[in-house]
């Protein structure tokens, strides 16, 4: 059996060899290895950061840093490719701060508000059904859509209808009134969120943009509507517009002559130095100049 | 009848050489305007005017222009005999293209026979007879630099006016 050895001497030997390379801080660094970052929550040295050889203070201890994220990465899972051994780096750890604010929610529809209140949730319906009469699958709604029917050969006459009466006529019309009624639901939800956010009733947004349109096209004629058709209640929209105002014909001539000369003085000027050099007539003598030595 | 606003006068104005028709060592002169058109009227003549009423006037003074429903300004032939004394680019018409011109069309550049040196593209210009009688003006179609190496039939000049308005618009001209 062999005497055991002593391998202490070994150990620091291969400890001193290693010395750069492992760096030990009190409190363990923190990384963010998709971002090649480290971040060191340790105390700096107060005493040396005041000292003389700060410098190297600090080279040492970003040194130390660098050595420790470079362990990190050097610790990490690789895989080997025909380039080369690439480490794999996990996923971000750094919580970064959006560059836009968070979105608004949308604001409520008339609908959507009665279904609140009434506890009516939406439930997920296929977009497709079953047509019997086709024996096909169609789009619940939209165009070629189950209910749509407009490809209706006949349509029986209703007992209680007047049998002239074309019912494919009243089919179309009754469909062109509910897009209408809806185009109108959309167009009063939207004024009626607008309003809420103004914090202003909707109703009375509403009769501040009529009032605006009242004035608005009674003041685009030269008379400020005097001689338009008078609207019911006319009277309490009140109208401020500054009118045109002229200058008497007969103002001294010398007056108008100083007024008209101040502004034949502007339109005339240059606007900066160089746009009064007439760059087309240089390039022109530059080149007239350079055929002639030629 | 009226004076012009400040911005009227910066919209019809014929550029710095205004100051010369407004200040004139013989007698005040002033423009004026007088349903849409504007007129350069001596003050004597425009302050015994003021006792025609706007309805019944037809015209004083020299008619310059009128301004467009849309607000640009249009200049007239009456115009010429002032504009032709402040022009700063000129073109000159040779004989042949002349009565082709005072029928209202373009020049063309066989019928060139002079232009000032750099004038540049879409520039207003006064068209001149070669014996120096001006006849009505228009816009360049190209640069002097360009028109060289036009071919005969091209256009040089787009026709805007000349003076066969007198006898064609006898009418609404003035």
């Amino acid at each position: 059996m062999a005497e055991p050895m002593d391998v202490t001497d070994q150990l620091e030997v291969h400890k001193a060899k290693y010395d750069n390379v492992m760096v030990e801080r009190p409190v363990p660094v923190e990384f963010d290895l998709r971002c090649l970052a480290a971040f060191d929550p340790n105390p700096v040295d107060d005493a040396a950061l005041k000292s003389q050889s700060v410098d190297e203070y600090i080279r040492a201890w970003s040194r130390g840093g660098a050595q420790l994220l470079i362990n990190a990465i050097f610790g990490l899972e690789t895989e080997s490719t025909e380039e080369g051994f690439f480490a794999k780096l996990p996923e971000m750890v750094s919580r970064l701060p959006r560059s836009k604010p968070v979105p608004k929610d949308a604001p409520k529809t008339r609908w959507e508000k009665f279904a609140a209140t009434k506890g009516i949730q939406k439930r997920k319906k296929s977009r497709k059904v079953f047509d019997e009469a086709t024996g096909e699958y169609k789009p619940r709604f939209g165009y070629k859509g189950k209910d749509s029917k407009m490809d209706d050969w006949l349509i029986p006459v209703p007992d209680n209808a007047d049998p002239y009466e074309d019912q494919f006529q009243k089919k179309r019309e009754e469909k062109r009134q509910r897009v209408d009624k809806n185009k109108m639901q959309q167009r009063r939800n939207a004024e009626e969120a607008w309003a809420s956010e103004k914090g202003i009733d909707h109703r009375e947004a509403r009769k501040m943009q009529l009032n605006k349109l009242i004035v608005d096209s009674k003041t685009s004629t030269a008379s400020f509507g005097r001689f338009d058709k008078k609207l019911e209640n006319e009277g309490k929209i009140k109208i401020r517009r500054e009118k045109r105002k002229f200058e008497s014909t007969t103002i001294p001539a010398a007056a108008e002559k100083d007024a008209q000369m101040r502004i034949a003085e502007k339109i005339g000027k240059p606007k900066t130095k160089d746009a009064n050099i007439n760059i087309r007539k240089a390039v022109h003598n530059v080149r007239s100049k350079k055929s002639r030595t030629a | 009848m009226r004076p012009l606003t400040e911005e009227e006068t910066k919209v019809g104005s014929i550029g710095r050489n205004i100051a010369h028709l407004i200040d004139r060592p013989d007698e005040p002169y002033c423009f004026r305007m007088q349903k849409d058109r504007v007129y350069y009227v001596s003050e004597a003549i425009m302050k015994k005017a003021t006792s025609v009423s706007r309805d019944q006037m037809l015209s004083l003074g020299v008619c310059f222009g009128k301004f467009t429903k849309t607000g640009k300004f249009r200049l007239h032939i009456t115009a010429l005999d002032y504009l032709a004394q402040f022009a700063k680019y000129k073109v000159w018409i040779k004989p042949n293209g002349e009565m082709s011109y005072l029928y209202g069309n373009h020049v063309l550049k066989a019928h060139l026979g002079r232009i000032t040196e750099d004038t540049p593209e879409h520039q207003g210009v006064i068209i001149y007879t070669m014996g120096d009688v001006p006849l009505g003006f228009g816009v360049t179609a190209k640069s002097t630099a360009d028109c060289r190496k036009l071919d005969p039939t091209a256009i040089c000049v787009f026709h805007q006016t000349d003076v066969g308005e007198y006898l064609r618009d006898e009418d609404t001209l003035f």
